[in-house]
């Protein structure tokens, strides 16, 4: 893929995540912040399913943004196409099992296995 | 200094360089504490205990400084993006001109030195009120 998409998804992701984890952080504030991280509220909150699938949407909008900046911080240091290969593997292969860890508590909790 | 020591240094090019580093940073920061908020709300399938010890073990004075320098983190990382974006959109980066003495660059003007600075003092408003919304309870 040409680095100018790859910087175009990085800047979508990025302004997607931001609205994404404001809507997230608010609901903790307006329920209170400790009350928000009881047992029964959180459950409550993977059980709704359009907080859920607002979740799953942050988990990939963020880990596609994260491992992307950590591989565009590894490319400044050093360079060489066995090192690009490497690094540019490595963050996909941590953006998907990122991504794979954290569907699996969304989609366990919203179908009632908690 | 030289090569990529000197291009690093922070205390040399002005605050442009400062935010280069603290854009960095809060980005491998972020990334840190992402993976530990996926892996920390894992534990909900422990079912109540393991998801209450693990409430216990982070909701502390120390989790509460953490997570603090997290919001920090988060805030300048948005708004210094935001310039960044804008910046590689053409938007505020001035006009191009011919090189003269003292060769200063159009693209590091007063617009990105506020935007830095508006995102330094945004991240530490944030952070006080995120501490008194934690400490406050």
């Amino acid at each position: 893929m040409r680095e100018s998409t790859i910087m175009k998804i990085h800047y979508g992701t990025a302004i997607a995540a931001v609205a994404l984890v404001a809507v997230h952080v608010m609901l903790r504030v307006v329920q209170g912040f400790a009350g928000s991280l009881e047992y029964e509220s959180v459950v409550a909150n993977y059980r709704f399913v359009p907080y859920a699938i607002m979740l799953e949407l942050i988990l990939v909008l963020l880990s596609v943004h994260g491992f992307n900046g950590l591989r565009v911080i590894l490319l400044e240091l050093r360079q060489g196409p066995r090192y690009e290969r490497s690094v540019t593997y490595g963050c996909i292969a941590g953006m998907i099992g990122l991504i794979a860890y954290g569907s699996r508590t969304i989609v366990m909790v919203n179908m009632g296995m908690a | 200094m030289s090569g990529i020591r000197g291009m690093a240094d922070p205390r040399r090019f002005g605050i442009e360089r400062v935010a280069y580093w603290l854009m960095r940073l809060s980005g491998l920061g972020l990334l840190a504490y992402f993976v530990a908020h996926i892996y920390e709300t894992s534990n909900i399938l422990r079912g109540r205990v393991g998801w209450d010890e693990l409430i216990a073990m982070t909701q502390t004075t120390e989790g509460h400084v953490v997570l603090t320098i997290v919001i920090g983190m988060c805030v300048f990382h948005t708004v210094n993006g935001i310039r960044v974006m804008l910046g590689h959109g053409g938007v505020g980066v001035g006009r191009p001109a011919r090189p003269d003495y003292p060769y200063e660059p159009a693209s590091q003007n007063y617009r990105h030195k506020a935007g830095i600075y508006g995102a330094m003092v945004l991240a530490a408003v944030a952070m006080m009120y995120g501490m008194a919304v934690m400490f406050g309870e």
